[in-house]
């Protein structure tokens, strides 16, 4: 019995001026995104290929000696993603630069053409046009689908026959959702179109997968406004008073919220400032070059002379060894205290769904501040093995001091690391390692489960009031 | 007439739901953010002044000429809580030193730019997004609503010409309007003004009056942008789906599309094309120090002994004889050069800001078809956060760097003095050799030999505790001089004009329509 009311919704919205509005702005849109964003890859691959090909050739041109490989900083770039088409999770805003080396590593930067003063706008993405458009267009087509037949006197009409609230009510939300689905279905069909049509934009097949899931959860998504929309449609007896009330919700939900993230995450959780760093650096500097003096590491720790009589390598090498931990444990407990900031404004924000979709999608794709955060980890990662394997050619040299530190001088004059030749291809790479679709929806499995939460709250309410909805 | 039209439509509106509701939730929203926004203000001047206070505490510390680097902050401005503008996009400071410009690039920690997952908030936001909306919801119905109910044709067969029944309905929207506006003002001074650190000058007063009434001018733009709308349809559904659509579009996709377009049309250097005219610069200017000093020989070896000093920079605290001499002779030749090539990196590092500043205006002005984004526009002026203010915060930057540079130069007469790069006289050196290094070298006894260690290592700090500071009384301070009045009106009346164009043209294309306008 579901099936006719279906079809009579969907016979009734087809040519409504809602729906064509929403069919053409959608596909336009997506269109656009997909225009935008090869053009955009294109660039980005080009930039990334080259200055990963001129970081790799410094690094090899410098490679020729162990110590030089230990003590070297060089820089890895972020890889463009071809699923920044479904979610950008402003990765122009984050770091895309790293520089370290075997035992230190610096702020990431963001190098490349991105012009900070643009950062406030958005990148029209597959979220960006879900998340704004077509959520409004759910609320557009379903704000009077109760609420709107009470006004005209059908409601009264297909009540007086034998179907029951429970099926009228199923009816008019698959109607929605199919009516909500064709143009997000029709405009990411023109928007991949476009993406692969370009020489340069190619998926592989877990890329496939994860577009999948994201059309999924996108429908999902889509289905609490939906939901959202009949509630409020069923709780209410004028449409005007229904799209009032929804308007609100949805500037509340979509923009207001969201927006409060940063204020929030500022008033919450205070980060030092660079110029608050610095002077801590400095503190430490100084403190340290006092230890140095009053031979907290050794006598003669301070001295560089290559007279061996006045100088102590092992005493330096506990020195340096000791600046640069204490260093990199500054950094990292700095970068760290900036992504806490920011995890608790996107905490915060998750009372809206079109957060939580963003913060779902971003983690689906591997993009954003989760991915950001997962290149740290690998960072540090690598630099450990990097450390293992100067170690272990280290000590196949005799006449290495095995003293290894972070200083390029000192290794150089009195070999306290090997200097012996380096085969390139035999030291460690950094690669970005991805997430694979399993592990990426079991970090998003969180989201999805509030977003699914939504769903069941406002389908029950929908439910509820249409079973008390006075049709008269 | 239009009075008496007016008055009824105006209580009518203040009546309907929608105006309740909007009233309710513009209200709520500046009681609700305005505090955190002042105190995010509040938390901004407090780093500020922790910063200076550093900062002058560390040119307390200066021995050497040499070391002053100081890093100079742009203050927050009060009225940023009425809109952001670029303010938490861009790094607000700058390491002046002569002879270097600080890297292009932005760490993480400059400015905590993961921040920017999040859009701001600010004042605008919230009228840019709910007055507009309200006004949209107030004006949909205003003539095709009346129509749906037949009430229109009744009121236009009477006395009442076409021009007045519109003119009465557009003073009453206007006047049901001002009620959220000037509410939602009210709170969100209320809210401000009895704040801890917030006092605002003569001028800020007048910059918040013109954005009350930019924000008068933008909500009549929406306004008569729905009430042309209603008079194009024949059914307040329709008009509202169109205005609801548009809004969108105006709201969210042309600003963001403008981003876009900029970046692809307002082109700036690519990072190689900047750090290769940075290297160019570097290079030409180290080639002409070699070539110049490549006469300049050393008599004797060098013996320094270098200690950490202010800014985080090390300084010779003794020198011996020849030591002086030869460096005084090399930063006589020397730092003429470098601050000649110092400032040609600084106009590199500008040439490529002001790219930006481009792109940005550019984004602006195709933007400027929407009323939402020229109402932006205009309230970022007024604040003083839009990509002007950040230029003339470099331009203050440029001409105190000259300041700073013609004090080291006229102290150390020109480069000349041994005050530019160590604290110590003539001798000194020699003396403490003499005293505390030469025993130690010489003595044979290991015990003996520590002794005159710690004893060499306790002159030393003794030495290094002594060292007076240079004082720096009469250092130059820096000053962000705000723009003056009529600057801001130049920059700000030909937008705020443009506003005030699209809501006559919305309402002249309104007139014409309901001219025309079939009222069966």
């Amino acid at each position: 019995m579901i099936g006719p009311i279906v079809r009579k919704e969907i016979l009734e919205n087809f040519l409504s001026l809602r729906f064509i509005l929403s069919l053409i702005l959608v596909v336009i849109v997506f269109a656009i995104s997909g225009f935008v964003f090869v053009r955009k890859y294109e660039q980005q691959v080009q930039d990334y290929s080259k200055d990963t090909n001129q970081s790799l050739a410094y690094f090899q041109g410098h490679a020729e000696r162990l110590y030089w490989i230990a003590t070297l900083s060089h820089r890895f770039y972020r890889k463009p993603k071809a699923l920044t088409l479904c979610a950008e999770g402003f990765e122009k805003s984050i770091p895309n630069c790293f520089s370290f080396n075997a035992f230190s590593r610096d702020y990431p930067e963001i190098k490349g053409r991105t012009n900070a003063l643009l950062s406030g706008f958005n990148d029209v993405d597959w979220v960006f046009i879900i998340s704004l458009f077509l959520s409004f267009a759910a609320l557009v087509l379903a704000y009077n689908s109760c609420c709107g037949e009470k006004e005209n006197g059908t409601l009264r009409l297909i009540l007086a026959g034998s179907i029951p609230r429970h099926k009228v009510l199923l009816g008019k939300y698959l109607a929605l959702m199919f009516m909500v689905g064709v143009p997000l279905l029709l405009g990411l069909l023109v928007n991949l179109i476009i993406a692969t049509l370009s020489k340069d934009v190619a998926f592989a097949r877990g890329e496939w997968v994860k577009f999948f899931s994201i059309i999924i959860l996108s429908l999902l998504y889509l289905s609490v406004f939906v939901l959202l929309g009949m509630f409020i449609s069923s709780r209410t007896s004028r449409s005007v008073s229904s799209m009032v009330i929804l308007l609100f919700l949805w500037v509340g939900l979509v923009i207001v919220v969201p927006s409060s993230g940063r204020i929030v995450a500022k008033t919450l959780r205070k980060v030092p400032t660079q110029a608050e760093m610095n002077r801590r650096v400095t503190e430490m500097k100084e403190q340290w070059q006092k230890d140095l003096l009053a031979g907290k590491y050794g006598q003669n720790a301070g001295s560089t002379s290559p007279n061996p009589e006045e100088c102590n390598p092992p005493a330096r090498a506990r020195a340096y060894t000791a600046l640069t931990e204490q260093n990199n444990k500054m950094i990292d407990e700095h970068m760290n205290q900036i992504i806490d900031q920011v995890a608790i404004g996107r905490r915060f924000i998750r009372i809206s769904p079109t957060a939580i979709y963003r913060q779902a999608c971003e983690t689906i794709a591997g993009t954003g501040i989760g991915r950001f955060s997962e290149l740290r980890r690998q960072i540090i990662r690598y630099q450990a093995d990097l450390k293992d394997y100067i170690r272990s050619r280290d000590a196949e040299d005799p006449n290495s001091l095995h003293l290894l530190y972070d200083e390029m001088f000192t290794a150089q004059m009195w070999r306290t690391i090997s200097h012996h030749p380096v085969d390139f291809d035999s030291v460690p790479k950094f690669q970005e390692r991805d997430l694979g679709i399993g592990e990426s929806l079991r970090l998003a499995i969180w989201d999805i489960g509030v977003l699914a939460l939504f769903n069941l709250v406002f389908f029950a309410g929908a439910f509820v009031s249409f079973l008390r909805y006075d049709v008269r | 007439m239009i009075w008496k039209i007016a008055k009824k439509e105006f209580l009518l509106n203040l009546m309907t739901f929608k105006f309740a509701v909007g009233v309710i939730v513009c209200m709520v929203l500046m009681a609700v953010f305005m505090p955190v926004l002042v105190s995010d203000y509040q938390q901004h001047l407090k780093d500020y002044n922790e910063n200076v206070t550093a900062n002058e505490a560390e040119l307390r510390k200066v021995k050497v000429y040499k070391n002053i680097t100081p890093t100079v902050y742009r203050p927050p401005n009060v009225l940023s809580v009425f809109s952001k503008g670029v303010d938490d996009q861009i790094d607000n400071s700058e390491k002046i030193d002569i002879d270097q410009v600080s890297e292009i690039g932005m760490t993480i920690s400059e400015t905590n730019t993961l921040l920017s997952v999040f859009p701001a908030l600010d004042v605008t936001l919230i009228f840019k997004i709910v007055v507009s909306i309200l006004a949209l919801l107030m004006a949909y119905d205003v003539i095709s609503g009346e129509k749906e109910q037949g009430t229109l044709k009744l009121l236009l067969t009477g006395m009442l010409s076409r021009h007045q029944v519109l003119l009465g309905k557009l003073v009453a929207g206007w006047m049901t309007l001002l009620v959220p506006v000037t509410a939602a003002f009210l709170v969100g001074l209320l809210a401000l003004l009895p704040s801890r650190m917030v006092s605002l000058t003569g001028a800020q007063w007048f910059y918040i009056v013109l954005m009350y009434f930019a924000c008068l001018a933008f909500t009549v733009a929406m306004f008569n942008l729905g009430l042309l709308l209603s008079c194009l349809s024949k059914s307040s559904a329709t008009s509202l789906v169109f205005g609801l659509f548009l809004w969108l579009f105006l709201t969210a996709l042309l600003p963001n599309s403008s981003a876009y377009v900029a970046s692809q049309f307002g082109s700036i250097d690519s990072p190689d094309e900047i750090s290769g005219k940075l290297q160019a610069v570097t290079e030409a200017s180290k080639s002409e120090i070699d070539e110049l000093t490549k006469d300049i020989k050393k008599d004797g070896s060098e013996t320094v002994s270098n200690a950490l000093g202010a800014f985080g920079h090390t300084y010779s605290v003794l020198c011996n004889k020849s030591e002086m001499d030869y460096r005084r002779k090399v930063y006589t030749v020397t730092e003429p050069i470098e601050i000649k090539y110092g400032d040609k990196l600084l106009t590199v590092k500008e040439m490529h800001t002001n790219g930006l500043i481009r792109q940005k205006q550019l984004a602006e002005t195709i933007a400027a078809v929407s009323p939402i984004a020229l109402y932006e526009n205009v309230m970022s002026i007024l604040a003083g956060t839009d990509s002007e203010g950040f230029k003339r915060f470099r331009d203050n930057l440029r001409a105190y760097r000259n300041k700073v540079v013609d004090y080291i130069r006229s102290e150390t007469e020109n480069f000349t003095s041994t005050s530019y790069f160590t604290p110590s006289q003539e001798g000194d050196y020699e003396r403490v050799i003499e005293e505390y290094y030469k025993p130690f070298l010489e003595a044979k006894d290991k015990e003996k030999n520590a002794e005159l260690y710690k004893a060499a290592v306790a002159r030393y700090e003794q030495i290094l505790k002594e060292t007076p500071s240079l004082g720096l009384q009469d250092f130059p301070k820096f000053t962000n001089r705000p723009p003056s009045i009529t600057g801001t009106l130049r920059e700000v009346i030909p937008k705020l004009g443009l506003l005030v164009v699209a809501g006559v043209l919305f309402f002249s294309l309104s007139y014409a329509a309901f001219l025309r306008y079939d009222v069966r």
